[in-house]
């Protein structure tokens, strides 16, 4: 599904952003991308989405090789995916069915189809009765599943979610990833870019770690049946507790051996 | 494009001019002037066309006599251009006549030169038979003693063809300067359009909008205010159009007669400039949002 082989990103102005990063990525995955601000997970990203090139590499995506697609066949390659984004990106004058519908009109899809998509992608995410609302109607959490329905509506067999989490709440974190995951085990192959570790250990599945542009781990850590005892627990206390943060800490240190 | 967007394309490209209507307006107005002074241009030049050949068409000429000449020798005078070959007709026309003749079309202007103080001369219309022999037949009627003179419309077709073609060289300077501004104007408009927008295209980019899909409610809009500013400009041309004929035709007759009336032109007018506006819009838009579709996602945005 996604191979890349020997890639590498500099940058116009000399930053080396991804170094000679080699990976494959299989149909019904569930990925974590882990790394901190500026390890080259958004170069990555971007090179997925065909927003940057390679500066040196082979890299297929659903089928498409990067290096030679032409042009005007970069759409369809974007419609064989669906991107969440870390700040929502949702259309302010436009209500919740709207912004949804809007991903399958950019597509020219025929309007039968997209009241019929719409109302169903809305209650996979748990928005029933909220189609009217407008985004600054809706909470973070409900606003980042308006985001995942738009990446939903158009059946993408691959969704990447860019820091899905980063601007919710740890209780509506829980509910996206729960999502997310539903949505995997549906058969969707599904990429979280991410810097939260807690996240990522509590969740479990493949992690690829990213530092300074290099693959420094890619493994299977198990997500275990606490998770979501562990994301309760957090979702109802906010702020986390020194114990809860050693647990976390813990964990991590399971995690990473 | 498919069959079943294309209402919503065009929905979203109409609700953009409303969306930035100052701007639009603006459009409009520089359009509507632009087209208004370049359709004018092109009305002269063809209107002067028509003159050149009607002029080219009349037989015709006025042949004035010498302005002491009694009224004997001015009919012994008309006697002798009867007998010249080539001339069919011979019809006297005094200045009395004349002066009385542009007193009605002009009004009082002319009231203080009656009689004595009369500055017009006495003519012969002399109509010729074959166009061929025109210039053997105007020496022969010059070297009749008497004449003062023989309007030679070779000269006024002559003066014509070169009013023409000052006409059609600054007219074509006009359209070519106007033409860039208002591309300009148009692109600049669509360029704003698209800013206030850009985060709609980064949105649709990343979910595999065409570029195509992108880019038609940008050029729909500006095809629309090429369209409307066409209409205005057209329908103000049409409205001035005849008044401006009819004062011109008082004054001198020729143009009266041998312009285009209104009414065989109206309907290429509309057309034209609507045509005009639509194609500069679109051209203006495609030009504008061709670069700015190169870019992608951040890009789009700004960040």
């Amino acid at each position: 599904m996604i191979h890349l082989k020997n890639v590498s990103k500099v940058y116009s102005n000399g930053t080396e952003a991804l170094k000679n990063i080699s990976l494959d990525i299989e149909q019904g995955e569930f990925v974590f991308i882990v790394g901190s601000s500026g390890a080259g997970k958004s170069t990555f990203l971007k090179l997925l989405i065909h927003e940057e090139t390679p500066t040196f590499g082979k890299i297929e995506v659903n089928g498409y090789n990067l290096m030679k697609i032409k042009r005007n066949k970069v759409p369809y390659l974007r419609r064989t995916m669906g991107i969440v984004f870390q700040d929502f990106r949702l259309i302010d004058k436009m209500n919740v069915y709207d912004n949804i519908a809007f991903a399958m009109r950019a597509i020219g899809a025929p309007e039968r189809l997209i009241r019929k998509r719409v109302k169903s992608v809305i209650s996979v995410v748990g928005l029933d009765g909220k189609e009217k609302c407008r985004p600054n109607e809706l909470s973070g959490g409900e606003q980042q599943r308006v985001s995942l329905a738009r990446a939903l509506v158009n059946k993408p067999g691959l969704l990447i979610a860019d820091e899905p989490t980063g601007n919710i709440d740890p209780k509506m974190s829980f509910e996206i990833m729960k999502r997310l995951i539903d949505i995997n085990k549906a058969g969707t192959t599904v990429i979280v870019v991410t810097h939260e570790h807690e996240l990522v250990r509590a969740f479990g599945g493949r992690v690829i770690i990213i530092d300074s542009g290099e693959i420094t781990e890619d493994k299977k850590i198990s997500g275990t049946d606490t998770i979501s005892q562990e994301f309760t627990d957090i979702s109802d206390n906010p702020v986390p507790s020194d114990s809860t943060q050693q647990n976390n800490t813990n964990n991590n240190e399971e995690a990473d051996k | 494009m498919k069959f079943n967007s294309s209402g919503y394309l065009v929905k979203e490209g109409l609700k953009n001019i409303w969306t930035n209507r100052m701007m639009s307006l603006a459009s409009i107005i520089v359009l509507v002037s632009c087209l208004i002074i370049t359709g004018a241009a092109i009305l002269v030049s063809i209107n002067v066309t028509s003159l050149i050949s009607s002029i080219g068409e009349d037989n015709q000429v006025n042949v004035f006599l010498e302005y002491e000449m009694s009224d004997i020798d001015a009919i012994k005078l008309g006697s002798t251009i009867k007998k010249i070959d080539n001339v069919v007709d011979c019809q006297y026309y005094s200045k009395d006549d004349a002066i009385k003749e542009y007193k009605e079309k002009l009004g009082n202007l002319y009231d203080s030169m009656q009689g004595e103080d009369n500055p017009l001369g006495n003519v012969y219309k002399v109509r010729l038979g074959d166009l061929s022999d025109y210039k053997k037949t105007i020496t022969e009627i010059k070297a009749v003693e008497g004449v003062a003179s023989v309007s030679d419309r070779g000269d006024i077709a002559r003066t014509l063809t070169k009013l023409n073609y000052f006409v059609s060289i600054v007219g074509s300077w006009i359209v070519l300067i106007l033409g860039v501004v208002t591309l300009f104007i148009i692109s600049n408009t669509i360029k704003m359009t698209m800013y206030s927008r850009r985060f709609e295209i980064s949105i649709m980019k990343s979910v595999g909008a065409t570029n195509t899909f992108v880019r038609i409610p940008f050029i729909i809009e500006a095809m629309a205010i090429g369209l409307i500013s066409g209409l205005i400009a057209s329908l103000a041309l049409i409205s001035v159009y005849n008044p401006i004929r009819e004062t011109a035709g008082k004054m001198i007759t020729l143009v009266g007669t041998s312009t285009i009336p209104i009414s065989e032109i109206w309907l290429n007018i509309l057309l034209g400039f609507s045509g005009a506006g639509i194609l500069i819009g679109a051209l203006g838009g495609f030009i504008s949002i061709s670069k700015y579709l190169r870019k992608e996602g951040g890009e789009i945005l700004g960040w």
